[in-house]
């Protein structure tokens, strides 16, 4: 308890420290809100001091800073200057977009991962164990705009087997039947969901197959064979189980990262979720909804360590005895 | 479906003036009386009447719109002159500071005279009076919006869920995803054809043009670049349309010092030295290179909107490096051991802003530097997020910036904000008073022959000055779905003629037939 208590006071501490940086860098930062878009003059100086001081742009940044706090302090995220929304509203509506990218990109890089790491770990030092290290880390080291790109390239320009982008078809999804609705939707997750996840695949098989060649060669695994359990119960009971211990600190970390490092898929295939949001805000010097998004991230990345912290401890007993 | 690189910010017409904003809700509501094709800005003649059926004129300075008795709006109530005048207070109001409010000065007032004619009074006489009067204002259901205080308008609901009186209805905007419009059946000046319009938001052009070849959507109005077009006419279900474009591109020499407006710069300000630098650029060459015949070199700041204007007897300086080279020589510029050209200590380099997001200004910046190198002049290229170069550009934090500007149908605003020594957009401090003095007389002008000669002696003041690099005027190049037929473009709104749009029964497919 007091070891949660302890993290807890560490996380507020670091979310300040965050959230600090983060809106002296945005107020530092080259360029002014309420620039137009496109091929248009810039606002004269008169019409951009009037909106400066309607938003109270023109008081120091001290000034802004403590009210930023202290409105934050009382839950209100302020409104966005380029939506002209409430930026909390702006955030519900991204949220279940990137949370359901997040978790079909999640579920791809955990049992594609998983199941080539295993398979390798099986099949140690093969030449279909080598054929996959080197495929993984060619997988791993492409960028996630380029995978997108020729994802989008071949299988929607091209062959026409998938939607290039949105999450929805908005001309006949509200005609569609309930199956008809999910299917729609899943077809448009595919794409988006299968260039986060892929990387992410090939990093969990390369971090993961030490892991369970290494728990395969154990001295409990040994005795277990020598009590003539069998097989598939060894692997799947005992090395795997064992083997996915350092996951679930990788996962802890690979969450947060998917909610909000999705920047680029999200563009690639307009995909309305908080990483194109939080992209759109920077380019127009959206301070509410950039101070929105990195509080979400810092707070995403602060809860994934704590959620990986405590999954740990009930999963290893170990752990759970060192911290009392 | 029509494909959008970016999102809409409102669909209240006074609180916005952004081009995506104003193709969604120029769907919704009227003004009195629009543009024809032909895109004449100057008296009243080729305008079609659209919420007025008529007008006519009570004196010089007093234009008189008789409404059609068939506008209503979308909540079923008739459009009086009352919205009419409403209209004008709101959109003329300091607190609401519509970003049309300065093309509407020169008109005194407008009155409600009974409840189908309203009354508009002028400060005095003009050629595009007329236009002034219909072109800026989306007429406004006054009974929905006068209750609404004026410092809320920027994020009134009524932005996401307007009730406007045109051939389209709101039927949703989902925040991120599109915004669907659906017929209105009983349209006064009759039925749109196409039932529905979606626009699909994508982060940018490129995705807007990857949704339309994949034929996830059906049309796209601009689609800009050369390799746009060229993806666009490999793909076989897309039908191409090309009209005046409405983007010229240039480079803006800043004439003060970079970063202090107060002293003149030490390159730039000299008029011999800008001349030097326009013949020692190829324009046309890098037109060929860069857009591969999708746009040409104009005689001025010029878009191909203002075809009008396009004197052929105003000289720009041609592509002459032994001219460019003559002309530095004269003014004590002397080539260094490194070829670069070198005055009094102070060597010949220019920082040349370009923006990051934009491919065919990049291209432009790279032949610009390899072109003016040839004569000794150092160009060293900044790329900058457009945010920070339009923050360097208002503050005067630049020495040369490429731009492109979208144009209105009048070259009235754009040419005037961007050239005379106190417009608000002429961020490289041009100043002639022969130039102001021409620009003058063009407003001013009853007579549009005397405002078209006023206009041709202002241009050729700016080509004589050199105060930039006139680089191109763009095409416009639309892509649109070939089951979609009687497509037309209007140069300063593509949609201006949406609603005649249609697709035969024979070739409408599923998602054409979808009901919600």
């Amino acid at each position: 308890m007091r070891w949660l208590a302890r993290r807890s006071l560490s996380a507020v501490a670091t979310l300040l420290v965050v959230l600090t940086l983060v809106f002296g860098a945005i107020h530092l930062a080259p360029g002014t809100p309420f620039m137009p878009r496109g091929d248009r003059p810039p606002l004269d100086a008169a019409a951009v001091a009037r909106l400066q001081a309607r938003f109270g742009l023109d008081q120091p940044i001290a000034v802004q800073y403590g009210r930023y706090i202290g409105a934050l302090v009382r839950g209100e995220l302020g409104e966005s200057f380029s939506a002209r929304r409430p930026v909390a509203a702006m955030i519900a509506d991204a949220i279940p977009n990137t949370l359901l990218l997040a978790a079909a990109a999640l579920a791809i890089e955990f049992l594609l991962g998983l199941g080539i790491s295993i398979y390798q770990g099986i099949h140690a030092g093969s030449h279909r164990d080598r054929a996959l290290t080197n495929l993984t880390l060619f997988i791993y080291s492409l960028p996630t705009f380029w995978l997108g790109l020729v994802l989008l390239l071949v299988f929607g320009e091209r062959l026409h087997w998938l939607p290039v982008g949105g999450i929805t078809d908005p001309a006949i999804h509200d005609s569609l039947s309930i199956a008809g609705r999910a299917v729609d939707r899943i077809r448009h997750l595919i794409l988006p969901a299968v260039t986060l996840g892929l990387i992410g695949a090939a990093g969990t098989a390369r971090f993961e197959r030490p892991a369970v060649i290494a728990a395969l060669h154990d001295d409990y695994i040994r005795s277990a064979r020598a009590r003539g359990v069998g097989s598939r119960r060894i692997l799947w009971a005992h090395a795997v189980r064992n083997a996915l211990l350092p996951y679930i600190t990788l996962a802890g970390l690979a969450f947060p990262f998917l909610l909000t490092g999705a920047v680029v898929v999200e563009s690639v295939f307009a995909w309305p979720g908080m990483g194109k949001l939080a992209a759109d805000a920077i380019a127009t010097r959206d301070y509410p909804v950039v101070m929105a998004a990195t509080l979400l991230a810092a707070v995403m990345v602060i809860v994934g360590n704590l959620a990986a912290d405590c999954c740990y401890a009930v999963a290893d007993p170990r752990i759970r005895e060192a911290s009392r | 479906m029509i494909a959008a690189p970016g999102e809409p910010s409102t669909l209240l017409p006074p609180m916005t003036d952004e081009a995506l904003d104003r193709d969604i809700f120029d769907q919704l509501f009227l003004k009195l009386a629009d543009i024809g094709p032909d895109g004449n800005t100057v008296g009243d003649q080729g305008f079609r009447p659209a919420l007025a059926a008529r007008w006519d004129w009570a004196s010089p300075v007093a234009l008189v719109f008789h409404l059609d008795p068939r506008a209503r709006w979308h909540d079923g109530r008739a459009v009086t002159a009352g919205d009419v005048a409403f209209t004008f207070a709101s959109y003329t109001d300091s607190t609401i500071d519509s970003p049309d409010r300065a093309n509407l000065s020169h008109i005194v007032s407008v009155e409600a005279r009974d409840s189908a004619t309203a009354v508009f009074t002028f400060d005095r006489r003009y050629p595009e009076m007329f236009f002034d009067a219909v072109y800026h204002m989306r007429i406004l259901p006054a009974h929905l919006l006068a209750a609404l205080p004026h410092s809320q308008w920027r994020t009134a609901a009524f932005g996401r869920t307007p009730v406007g009186d045109g051939p389209y209805d709101l039927v949703r905007w989902t925040a991120g995803q599109d915004v669907e419009l659906a017929a209105d059946s009983t349209f006064f000046l009759g039925r749109p054809h196409l039932r529905r319009l979606v626009w699909r938001f994508t982060p940018d052009l490129s995705v807007a043009v990857t949704q339309v070849v994949a034929g996830d959507a059906d049309a796209i109005q601009v689609l800009v670049a050369p390799d746009n077009i060229e993806r666009a006419t490999a793909a076989s279900h897309l039908t191409l349309y090309r009209y005046p474009g409405s983007v010229y591109t240039l480079v803006t020499f800043n004439l003060r010092a970079n970063g202090d407006r107060t002293t003149a710069h030490p390159i730039l300000a000299d008029v011999a030295v800008r001349r030097a630098l326009v013949l020692a650029t190829d324009r046309a060459r890098m037109a060929q290179s860069i857009l591969r015949g999708h746009g040409r070199v104009p005689p001025g700041p010029l878009s191909e909107m203002w075809m009008g204007l396009w004197f052929s007897d105003i000289v720009v300086p041609p592509f002459d490096t032994a001219q460019a080279d003559r002309l530095l020589d004269g003014r004590g510029w002397k080539t260094g051991r490194d070829g670069i050209r070198v005055r009094g200590g102070t060597r010949m380099t220019i920082h040349l802003a370009v923006p990051s997001s934009s491919g065919m200004r990049k291209a432009y910046a790279t032949l610009l530097q390899e072109e003016l190198r040839a004569v000794g002049v150092e160009v060293m290229i900044d790329q900058m997020e457009a945010a920070t170069m339009q923050d360097r550009e208002r503050t005067g934090r630049f020495d040369a910036a490429i731009e492109s500007w979208n144009t209105d149908p009048s070259a009235t605003s754009n040419l005037a904000e961007a050239w005379l020594e106190k417009g608000p957009s002429n961020f490289g401090g041009y100043a002639n008073p022969r130039f102001d003095s021409a620009v003058g007389r063009a407003l001013a002008s009853a007579s549009p022959g005397d405002s078209r000669r006023a206009w041709h002696d202002a241009l050729a003041t700016l080509a004589s000055d050199s105060p930039g690099i006139i680089l191109s005027a763009l095409d416009n190049v639309a892509a649109v779905d070939s089951r979609v037929s009687d497509v037309t473009f209007r140069p300063d709104y593509w949609g201006a003629d949406l609603r005649n749009w249609r697709i035969r029964g024979d070739r409408l497919t599923a998602r054409d037939r979808a009901e919600r």
